[in-house]
């Protein structure tokens, strides 16, 4: 190939993508600044944006919570704990056994989920990651701060056992309990 | 040319949701899809054109409008469907569906959709 031939070939490539670059740029300035992204809850993702956000989310904790040490899990008084926990923290946005999450954590976009087919989806280790460290842009919290590590073992314990357990399970489990102290 | 566009625009748009519902159902079927995501139905049903994860907590709400009946023992009216979406416990009282505080309208509203095609 010619010199001058390969010249013309790549000015008119990067003349190209300057040009489709500089265009994309200033539509995406429109919009961002014109205020057309929607931002109200009444409108959702695309199914594939949203399902493509949901897998990013599933690697990244995946990634971040593969060097946690899982501690002994299970026995009556740590599942007694987090049934204490999981009722003042995580119940009124992802309800339990019978009854629905209040208004606030229904109407929540993305919505905070059941958590009784929260083991078909994660590790013990990942459940205790997102309730420590929370998950950005989804409005949950990172409970590190507002919960001592035991609680929020004790609550991933709890946790594995909503599948075996009724509405009146639940009551009975949660009704001795007393009120889980704010902080650490 | 432009009718035939339309007419194949409009086929096109039928094909992406559910929004056909049959003789004699009342409510508004779009009405009702936005509802269903405010009352987190998606949190646990897979349902055709609401935006959610793969979940198979509640049954997926795929065809609901081909089957007899529902919640087991209730057969398939737009009135059955207002009741259990109201009050499930009243159907079946060992349901894992809770009762989502759904009002009237909306839950009228939501089975024009679920019902709808």
């Amino acid at each position: 190939m010619p010199p001058g031939r390969t010249r013309l070939i790549l000015k008119t490539a990067i003349l190209t993508l300057l040009g489709a670059g500089t265009l994309a740029g200033a539509g995406g300035l429109a919009v961002f600044f014109g205020g057309w992204y929607y931002v109200g809850a009444t409108k959702h993702h695309f199914q594939p944006v949203y399902s493509l956000l949901e897998q990013g989310m599933h690697y990244s904790v995946r990634r971040n919570a593969r060097d946690i040490v899982v501690p002994p899990l299970g026995a009556p008084a740590q599942v007694l704990r987090g049934a204490a926990v999981y009722r003042d923290n995580c119940a009124q946005c992802h309800g339990g056994p019978g009854f629905a999450q209040s208004p606030i954590g229904m109407s929540m976009q993305p919505v905070p989920g059941p958590l009784v087919d929260a083991g078909t989806h994660w590790k013990d280790r990942e459940l205790y990651w997102i309730t420590r460290h929370g998950i950005k842009m989804s409005g949950m919290p990172a409970w590190e701060y507002h919960l001592s590590d035991a609680d929020i073992w004790a609550a991933v314990a709890f946790i594995g056992t909503l599948p075996g357990l009724s509405a009146q399970d639940y009551r009975t489990i949660t009704a001795p309990a007393g009120k889980v102290e704010d902080g650490r | 040319m432009t009718r035939i566009v339309l007419l194949l625009l409009a086929l096109l748009l039928s094909g992406c949701g559910k929004d056909r519902p049959p003789a004699g159902v009342l409510g508004d079927p779009a009405a009702g899809k936005l509802a269903l995501s405010q009352y987190a139905c998606q949190a646990c049903h897979i349902i055709p054109g609401v935006t959610g994860s793969q979940v198979y907590v509640g049954r997926p709400l795929a065809d609901l409008h081909k089957r007899r009946f529902i919640a087991g023992t209730l057969p398939l009216d737009q009135a059955s469907l207002v009741r259990w979406i109201r009050d499930p416990q009243s159907v079946d009282p060992h349901t894992a569906m809770p009762n989502m505080g759904v009002s009237e309208k909306d839950a009228r509203d939501m089975s024009a959709y679920l019902l709808s095609r």
